[in-house]
């Protein structure tokens, strides 16, 4: 139709055409180096990962489009992805992946590399503060209902601070800023 | 019976002091002794999994690494820890760099991974160490025919090659006291609450059709082994009230917590009035 209508123009498409010379082409190593990344190259496609997704439906870029872009090298635009820190990590993708693709795992792993690059949604690094903090996402505050199940106050055996100094050193000490 | 090592994590202590004390009850009906572990504290949950693989890494190893000193079996109620132990155990036992990383970072504080404790649900303990017919021969209340959904939880079940935990476990722990085990549509699906930081309103959708699936079944009440999953399908079900304008009704309680019951303990024992939704129907049934 349209496109038979009008040869000389640039054909109409329904996605967006992939500029090749933007590919990362060691993007696909990249990740299929990672621990979880070796069964990567398997995948051929056909969506199960997409079907097993309860909220594939309000993805833009789906799971197994996500795994493709990777094959293909669309490094900023998976690390960029607001998918990756939408995904639930409840791993059914994962778990009916007839290729044994880790999908859950490999999204893991690109929200690090994304993190690496410090492209965090903003309440995430909240809660790598609260760790960095206090060493835990959760404080006891009501002690009175510890009591009252006749259990200690305080928790027994609770360190806070190896947490905060081993996180300290690593990334997430760089993503709050220093940790101090 | 063996000792096993207790760990908390932050959010059991913190927001269900009823789920820790239910448990530590029930786990004494059967001479389980469990022994709050010494200098631990938060797993860091998939977030910090999520932002700082290494960080996450260290952490959990730690912990782990502390169990490997009198190498009994890390014991935690939680599915976000159990999740996050079992698999960063199963990383350093597969990954020979990543624990050679690790310890280095570990001996600082004299520790090493060797990989002697494993770490386990509460409810794999009972099932395994106990065994079905053991709890059995323990109900003294049963609840016979009352309907339960279970929800197991994402990361007490999948990966399973990592987590080693099949549903049917919890399925026969249900049945064990006398209940029955509703099925319904939506018993795989996540509770939300990993996505609550990022989108909440898709994180209360989430619980709400889970929910919603339980009740249409006709689920008189249902279960959970995690903090993170009750806070979603209990907690939530009153602000449920104002976003959906939907009132579910429906008791979540802890395991634990219908498992002591039907042992013999009273409400006040399981701390029955912590669980937002009030659990009437149950107790109705007990009476």
């Amino acid at each position: 139709m349209a496109e038979t209508d009008s040869p000389d123009g640039p054909p109409t498409t329904l996605i967006e055409p992939i500029d090749m010379s933007k590919l990362d082409d060691k993007f696909r190593s990249e990740i299929s180096s990672m621990p979880s990344g070796e069964e990567i190259v398997a995948c051929f496609a056909c969506s199960t990962c997409t079907a097993a997704c309860p909220i594939a439906n309000m993805w833009e870029y789906k799971p197994h489009q996500l795994i493709r872009m990777i094959l293909l090298g669309m490094r900023e635009e998976v690390l960029s992805s607001q998918e990756i820190w939408l995904c639930l990590t409840c791993f059914q993708c994962q778990e009916r992946c007839p290729q044994k693709v880790r999908v859950t795992d490999v999204f893991f792993d690109c929200k690090n590399l994304a993190a690496e690059e410090g492209k965090v949604p903003a309440n995430i690094v909240v809660l790598g503060k609260e760790l960095l903090d206090k060493g835990q996402l959760y404080t006891v505050t009501a002690d009175w209902e510890r009591e009252d199940m006749n259990l200690e106050p305080e928790v027994p055996g609770l360190d806070v601070d190896s947490v905060k100094s081993y996180l300290k050193d690593t990334r997430t000490g760089k993503l709050v800023g220093g940790g101090d | 019976m063996p000792a096993y090592n207790l760990f908390m994590g932050c959010s059991v202590p913190a927001n269900y002091p009823n789920y820790e004390s239910a448990m530590i009850l029930v786990a004494k009906k059967f001479g389980i002794e469990l022994e709050y572990m010494e200098g631990v504290a938060c797993c860091g949950s998939p977030n910090l999994r999520a932002i700082d693989h290494m960080g996450w890494l260290t952490v959990n190893a730690r912990t782990l690494a502390i169990a490997d000193q009198n190498g009994n079996d890390i014991v935690t109620p939680c599915n976000g820890c159990f999740g996050s132990l079992k698999d960063v155990h199963h990383i350093l036992k597969h990954d020979e760099s990543a624990a050679k990383d690790v310890n280095k970072r570990l001996k600082k504080d004299g520790l090493e991974f060797k990989g002697i404790s494993t770490p386990r649900h509460f409810i794999e303990v009972l099932y395994t160490d106990i065994g079905i017919q053991e709890i059995k021969s323990k109900i003294t209340n049963p609840l016979d025919g009352v309907g339960i959904a279970i929800h197991y939880g994402c990361h007490l079940l999948r990966p399973v090659d990592v987590t080693e935990f099949e549903p049917e476990v919890l399925d026969e722990l249900v049945e064990a006291t006398g209940a029955t085990v509703v099925e319904y549509p939506l018993w795989k699906q996540c509770c939300g609450a990993t996505v609550l930081p990022v989108n909440e309103p898709l994180g209360i959708r989430l619980a709400r059709d889970k929910l919603k699936s339980m009740k249409e079944s006709g689920a008189s009440f249902s279960i959970v082994v995690c903090p993170a999953c009750g806070n979603q399908l209990d907690l939530q079900q009153l602000g449920l009230k104002e976003t959906y304008k939907e009132e579910y009704n429906l008791p979540v309680l802890f395991y634990p917590q219908i498992l002591g019951l039907a042992l013999g303990l009273d409400e006040e024992e399981v701390g029955l009035s912590m669980n937002r939704v009030p659990a009437d129907p149950i107790l109705d049934h007990l009476a």
